[in-house]
């Protein structure tokens, strides 16, 4: 007879083995910040559709072995641990006022120092700290640390000042105006030349803040700053990742991801279509930002196409794609199994689990660029107005690329854990608990394979852009 | 949880809570999940059966999905075997 803890150690050996087997391999992965290349590449000692074929394996095996855990108590006690520490309302109201002038000052120094500052990306303290500081370093400390946008957005304070609400938000919109918004902002970062040319990033961030302010003194600053805020709501789903949460009463801490499986937050398709987005637009601009990625965008233009119709295409066509094959395993999963659960309701209740994947992916293709430009960071919020003669940037070793494929695998292992323990809140029998969630580990597979494939790619400055 | 009203199959629907299920044993499941404090004698004794019941078919997956992870970790090391340099 086979006991189950006997099982577990076969699988741990298993996963233990494959991680080991992963690590080991020197393909060496590079960064796809966007506007900063210079990665190198090594030869691979194993080739690439073996590295692919082991990081879905790992997706695929430690689904399996979350599935030889059917102890409702276990999974239960697992998400719900926390430990809270509450401190005095004058010290959370104190923290609040610093976090909002803190914002307001940044987002002043940002437009001004955008125009009058030196137009050289390197030195310019608007796209560092845009860039290596908000895009990259601050995303991390949301859904690592603790989400403090609420307090420190500088759009929020700004407009709590006036009176607002005047029009009803129609509900059935959701979210879906913050997925426009994400996309667009993630276009204007890619197609624009906001990474390169501090007046027009100024010039952005006036624009956004004009709109803003209209918009939400038009809804109402709490439905703006839920809803349609594309900022906002990218931040503020990054946010349930994180083990922390501060608010009035003081800090919960909770196991890293396991807020996605209690909270409840993802309530409609406009929701899911949130979580699908961030995975996606981290792909899109690891594509755009390899050789190959390049070399496709450049022969379809040779045929013809005008550019932006190229990107524009494989934007939203990616997008539609990546919603589709997750709403597909939604469909196919409440056909597989007996259930009056609507394909609608699965794909809400595991989309979190995507949210796990995101700050994974996110890791994987900021940590790098972060570290690297991190003196620079330091350079330009500890002077702003003072730009370096010469700006420092931090070389990296080989092994940071091995780290790239650990930050992905772990995303999508935490990613597993919580569709885990999902399944078992939404199924009272433990078979159909297991069962529901193969479609969704299968999609996961297809994620991981690719985007372990495009950073294993060589960068190149995306073409005609 | 939404569910789909328009499904043709039989209905069984939880007493307590609303929660409709396609078939009785997954609704002994759900009483026995949800509602473990407000069972009688008879819904516990179902529950208990429909719960080793489970438990069976749970072990004979747990067997497969052992013979998959050794199947993946042999045929993943010949592969390293033959193909990693």
């Amino acid at each position: 007879m086979i006991r189950p803890t006997q099982l577990r150690r076969v699988g741990l050996g298993v996963f233990l083995a494959s991680l080991f087997a992963l690590l080991s391999d020197p393909a060496a992965a590079s960064n796809a910040a966007v506007g900063l290349a210079g990665a190198s590449q090594d030869n691979l000692a194993v080739p690439r559709w073996l590295y692919l074929a082991t990081g879905g394996a790992t997706v695929g095996a430690s689904a399996l072995l979350a599935s030889f855990v059917t102890d409702r108590r276990f999974i239960d006690r697992v998400h719900r641990w926390r430990r809270s520490v509450g401190f005095a309302e004058t010290v959370s109201r104190g923290l609040g006022t610093v976090g909002r002038l803190l914002g307001l000052a940044l987002l002043a120094l940002l437009v001004y120092l955008g125009y009058t500052g030196p137009q050289v990306p390197t030195v310019s303290f608007a796209i560092i700290v845009t860039f290596a500081g908000l895009r990259a370093g601050y995303t991390m400390f949301t859904y690592l640390v603790t989400d403090t946008w609420r307090v420190l957005n500088p759009w929020r304070t700004l407009t709590s000042l006036f009176p607002n609400g005047f029009v009803e938000y129609p509900q059935r919109l959701g979210r879906w105006p913050a997925v426009a918004g994400i996309l667009v902002l993630v276009w204007v970062e890619t197609a624009v030349g906001v990474t390169r040319q501090p007046s027009v990033l100024a010039s952005v961030l006036v624009a956004y803040t004009f709109v803003t302010v209209v918009g939400a003194v038009a809804v109402g600053v709490d439905v703006w700053f839920d809803r349609v805020d594309p900022v906002s709501v990218f931040l503020q789903f990054y946010g349930r990742v994180a083990p922390i949460r501060v608010d009035d009463g003081g800090i919960s801490v909770r196991l890293p991801g396991m807020r996605l499986v209690t909270d409840d937050d993802v309530t409609d398709i406009a929701d899911v279509a949130v979580a699908v987005v961030l995975v996606w637009e981290l792909t899109f601009s690891g594509f755009v930002t390899t050789e190959q990625g390049a070399s496709v965008v450049s022969a379809v233009v040779d045929a013809g196409v005008p550019p932006l119709v190229v990107y524009a295409v494989v934007y939203l066509g990616g997008f539609a794609a990546f919603l589709g094959l997750y709403l597909l395993a939604a469909r196919v999963t409440a056909r597989r199994i007996e259930t009056f659960e609507t394909p609608r309701a699965l794909a809400v209740t595991f989309a979190p689990s995507l949210l796990a994947i995101a700050a994974g992916y996110h890791l994987a293709h900021y940590f790098g660029f972060f570290v690297s430009l991190s003196p620079m960071l330091v350079g330009a919020l500890s002077s702003p107005l003072s730009p370096p003669a010469n700006p420092i940037v931090l070389t990296l070793p080989a092994w940071f690329g091995g780290l790239n494929v650990v930050f992905v695998l772990v995303g999508h292992l935490l990613a597993v854990w919580v569709a885990h323990s999902q399944a078992y809140r939404a199924f009272p029998s433990r078979l159909q608990a297991v069962r529901s969630q193969f479609p969704f580990v299968a999609v996961m597979i297809l994620y991981t394979i690719l985007s372990l494939w495009l950073i294993s790619l060589p960068t190149a400055s995306p073409p005609f852009l | 949880m939404t569910t789909d009203i328009d499904a043709k199959q039989d209905r069984h629907v939880c007493e307590r809570c609303g929660e409709a299920y396609p078939a009785e044993r997954l609704l002994v499941l759900h009483r026995g999940v949800r509602h473990p404090d407000d069972l009688d004698a008879g819904e516990v004794e179902a529950y208990r059966e429909a719960y080793y019941e489970e438990e069976r078919e749970l072990k004979s997956f747990r067997i497969r999905a052992l013979g998959v992870l050794v199947a993946l970790y042999f045929g993943f090391l010949i592969l390293f075997i033959l193909f990693a340099s």
